[in-house]
């Protein structure tokens, strides 16, 4: 006598697909805004002639509250070299942009140190500016 | 009632994934790209650059205070001639109070002149008090 096998079913439940997909969503929102600086408070001072800058490995940030970021994380203004430096690596002389975000109104004893610090481990520094309106 | 299928929701979701990443991606950061020299390129020669002084609402080309439409022509003319990048090295000194919107505007008038920005920091001086 023969015996047929049941085939059984084994779907993943198609419900869960939205479950997966939303919490996917949430991570890379978060994991996003951990590593970008659009969070921080700045205003971009203003010039004549800005062009566009494409994209840089390293954005170093000073906020309204004179504090220094680099990539988004709070650091002491000894340290940004030091960051600068580590995020750069060993790239090549066209690849080692690093952006400048400093609010309008940050005085000159907290950008100028920071510009130092990213020439001093030669990168080629973007001041992150918006156009003047006439 | 007619339900949505719920196969359907991976794929919205999935949709909205990348939504969001590119419109995180697309803002691209606009403006100007400055070449300082390293600081051990630094010219022996500092007494012959050209030096600016920033303060909070003044500029000063070589110790005389101008306005900002007169500091453009007065360095076109300083600048006029020098044809060695060494020569057209500008020395820029600010007053710790000078705001980042006023240094921006004055190096850009030094770029578009075809002056090499270079950032001289004020040095700190230890002065020993004698004890009376």
């Amino acid at each position: 006598m023969k015996i047929s096998r049941r085939a059984s079913k084994a779907d993943v439940p198609s419900m869960a697909m939205g479950d997966i997909a939303f919490n996917l969503l949430i991570f890379f929102v978060i994991l996003a805004r951990a590593e970008d600086d659009s969070h921080l408070h700045w205003q971009p001072a203003s010039a004549v002639e800005i062009t566009a800058s494409g994209a840089a490995k390293v954005s170093v940030l000073i906020d309204s509250d004179n504090k220094y970021y680099v990539n988004g994380q709070q650091v002491g203004e000894t340290q940004i070299a030091g960051e600068v430096e580590s995020l750069l690596g060993n790239a090549a002389a066209g690849d080692r942009r690093v952006f400048f975000k400093v609010h309008k109104d940050a005085q000159a004893m907290y950008f100028e140190p920071a510009i130092a610090a990213i020439s001093e481990v030669g990168g080629d520094l973007i001041h992150v500016l918006e156009q003047k309106k006439e | 009632m007619v339900e949505p299928p719920a196969s359907a929701t991976g794929d919205i979701a999935f949709n909205l994934i990348v939504f969001f990443l590119v419109c995180a991606s697309v803002q691209p950061d606009s403006g100007r790209e400055q070449s300082l020299p390293r600081s051990d390129q630094d010219s022996e020669e500092q007494t012959e650059n050209i030096q600016v002084q920033l303060t909070r609402n003044a500029v000063m080309l070589n110790g005389a205070i101008l306005r900002q439409d007169d500091f453009a022509i007065a360095l076109n003319r300083s600048l006029k001639g020098k044809v060695r990048p060494e020569d057209r090295v500008v020395i820029v000194q600010s007053k710790p109070d000078t705001p980042y919107s006023h240094w921006v505007i004055v190096t850009e008038m030094i770029d578009q002149a075809g002056g090499i920005v270079t950032i001289q920091t004020e040095e700190v001086q230890q002065m020993v008090v004698p004890n009376s």
